[in-house]
């Protein structure tokens, strides 16, 4: 199979980078291994404000509808159900449908891959009923399914409590919160207060969790002595990480940065990696929010519509400067500074002058 | 914690075993794996890569960013071998997938 | 146990199908995966792990972590968490189901 332009993942990502080079003409093949488009955006039932191009205030869910209709309205070959499993020493992805594997060669490549729940361990972690809060929020949105009755939260970030409040909605109990550090954190004081009469428990961690074949006891250590709860499911939130493999069997080179979720692929301000034929977006470009999930996605489509020549150089030049603008805005401001790290660090090895538009996004600096 | 709990849920190695390995010497994510099997299971270390690494952050007092990642091999995800039967003519393509399907042999 | 209707996104699925878990008949929404569709009928353990034969069960319910291994009419570790339930479909759980005790189990 051929094709101009071969994405890897229909997230949000994938799917915005879909659609920016399919309206530009090119040949596009989206490949996801899940049943349906969408990727995680598909169980987000939370509001997503701070949008690119002024979008409204929506549910993700709601906006994950409205990408995939414009997605079966385009010309953008899905392959959903079809997981890349491989590259050749040719350079094509390798992909199956779980029946036969077969190459795909395009001209150029973007991974949109995402990325994944990091764990935790603890005595019983392996229990069925202990599962990550992202699998949860799965099986009440996505699937209408109850995980349990009631539930003890592992982790205390932004995500643990737009899970808490998700389970709630549909009847859940939660019978505590457990975070090993000394104190919660979610910054978001809106989605704390919003919460109410939980039971945090802070430098606090779980000494086991028990029953026969499935969750049914939870014991937690806390600064006060051995807490026992029944509870017959266990959240895990302990943050993402981005998905590595598909970039280390296309040669791509990693970096490492704590906040953008540890190591992730390099890659410079094209969101080109180190292979110059695979360029990335969305979470696997690092951990962030969904504004700039979106705008990643459409700097890396405008780049290889530039380097294929659907476009012409300014045109790529002025919308790129556009999206990096708006990325600037809507980023947060830690993790938009790590990027421009990894950006600048890629200059320095590439000996590549920065575009004008780029270091003039921070006063003309880049940081790194 | 409790030295029993299982860190590798598909090879069901725990906290002790991987102490012992690194007590014998082991540096890295990959020679953790050489020694225990940790990371070999079918999910091939998409789960224990991370909890590995903070162990041995934490045995040798090191910062988590100087604790590499191990190398994932294709395939990618568990297939089944025939799956594998790639219908390239690229006589390379055999070659790659033929190595890592020996090398993974969980992948089944 | 099955969200009647959602507080936000309402009633989804509509057919209801038959599936059977180690022989025995249970119900599931068409369009629901292979985990849920057990999950939903209260069963959370799908089978045990291959060296010390512990409880096993949805983690990830992303196709990542393959503690979710089914057998599907005869094919043995799929991935519950990704296959779609269909009416009529053969699950068991995965390999010997031995009544091993244990603290974690
Ligand atoms: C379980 C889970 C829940 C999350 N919930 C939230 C949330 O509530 N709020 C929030 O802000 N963020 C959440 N996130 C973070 C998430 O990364 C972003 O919200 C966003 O979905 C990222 O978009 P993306 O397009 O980069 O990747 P994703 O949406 O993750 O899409 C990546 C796609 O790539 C596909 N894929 C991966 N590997 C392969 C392969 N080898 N072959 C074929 N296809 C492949 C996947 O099936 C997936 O559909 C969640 C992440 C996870 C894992
Ligand atoms: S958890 Fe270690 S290989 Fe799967
Ligand atoms: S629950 Fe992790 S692979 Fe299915």
């Amino acid at each position: 199979m051929k094709t101009d332009l071969l994405i890897i993942g229909a997230g949000p990502a994938g799917i915005n980078a879909a659609l920016t080079a399919d309206a530009a003409g090119a040949e596009v093949i989206l490949v996801d291994e899940s049943l349906q488009p969408g990727g995680q955006l598909r169980q987000q039932t939370q509001l997503f404000s701070n949008l690119p191009k002024n979008k409204k205030k929506t549910r993700g869910t709601s906006l994950n509808n409205h990408l995939v209709e414009s997605l079966n309205a385009s010309n953008v070959k899905v392959l959903s159900n079809h997981a890349m499993v491989g590259s050749y020493l040719n350079g094509n992805i390798g992909v199956t449908d779980g029946f036969k594997t077969f190459e795909i060669h395009a001209k150029k490549y973007i991974l949109a891959t995402g990325a994944q729940e990091e764990g935790k361990i603890f005595p019983g972690w392996t229990l069925p009923g202990v599962m990550t809060a992202g699998a949860a929020q799965i099986l009440i949105n996505r699937e209408l399914v109850l995980p349990g009755k009631n539930a003890v939260i592992v982790g205390s970030n932004d995500f643990a409590f737009e899970v808490i409040k998700q389970l709630r909605i549909c009847g859940v109990s939660i019978k505590a919160v457990v975070e090993d550090k000394d104190q919660l954190q979610s910054e978001k004081q809106d989605l704390l207060s919003d919460l109410g009469n939980i039971t945090f428990l802070t430098n606090s961690t779980i000494e086991l969790a028990s029953g026969s074949g499935e969750v049914e006891h939870v014991s937690i250590r806390t600064p006060s002595g051995i807490k026992e709860l029944e509870a017959d499911f266990i959240c895990i939130s302990n943050g993402f990480t981005p998905i590595l493999e598909p970039f280390e069997v296309m040669n791509c080179k990693f970096t490492y940065k704590e906040i953008l979720g540890g190591w992730l692929p390099a890659y410079n301000m094209n969101f080109q990696t180190t292979n110059s034929n695979c360029y990335l977006a969305g979470s696997a470009a690092g951990i962030t929010t969904l504004g700039p999930i979106l705008l990643t996605g459409e700097i890396a489509a405008w780049s290889v519509l530039e380097e294929l020549e659907f476009i012409s150089p300014r045109e790529a030049h002025n919308q790129k400067k556009e999206c990096w603008e708006e990325l600037m805005t809507l980023e947060n401001n830690n993790v938009f500074q790590k990027r421009t790290e990894i950006i600048a660090d890629s200059l320095l090895q590439d000996n590549w002058n920065p575009k004008s538009y780029f270091t003039e996004l921070q006063g003309g600096q880049i940081h790194g | 914690m409790d030295k029993s709990t299982i860190v590798c849920r598909c090879e069901e190695i725990n906290i002790d075993e991987i102490e012992n390995a690194l007590k014998n010497g082991a540096q890295t994510f990959d020679d953790i794996k050489r020694l225990t099997r940790t990371g070999m299971g079918s999910c091939q270390s998409k789960v224990c890569l991370h909890p590995v690494r903070e162990i041995i952050a934490d045995y040798h007092n090191k910062d988590l960013q100087d604790v590499g990642i191990s190398r994932m091999r294709i395939p990618l995800k568990p297939i089944r071998m025939g799956t594998l039967a790639t219908e390239s003519k690229d006589s390379n393509v055999a070659s790659v997938f033929g190595e890592s399907v020996e090398e993974g042999d969980e992948n089944r | 146990m099955q969200i009647k209707k959602h507080p936000i996104l309402g009633e989804k699925f509509t057919e209801e199908i038959t599936f059977y878990f180690n022989e025995k008949p249970l119900k599931a929404m068409k369009g629901q995966t292979v985990a849920a569709a057990l999950m939903r009928n209260g069963i959370r353990k799908f089978g045990v792990s291959r060296k010390l034969f512990k409880a096993r069960g949805l983690y990830c319910a992303n196709g990542r972590c393959t503690s979710c291994y089914v057998t599907i009419n005869g094919l043995d570790h799929v991935l519950s968490c990704s296959t779609l339930v269909e009416d009529g479909m053969n699950v068991h759980s995965n390999e010997s189901d031995p009544d091993v005790g244990g603290i974690y189990n």
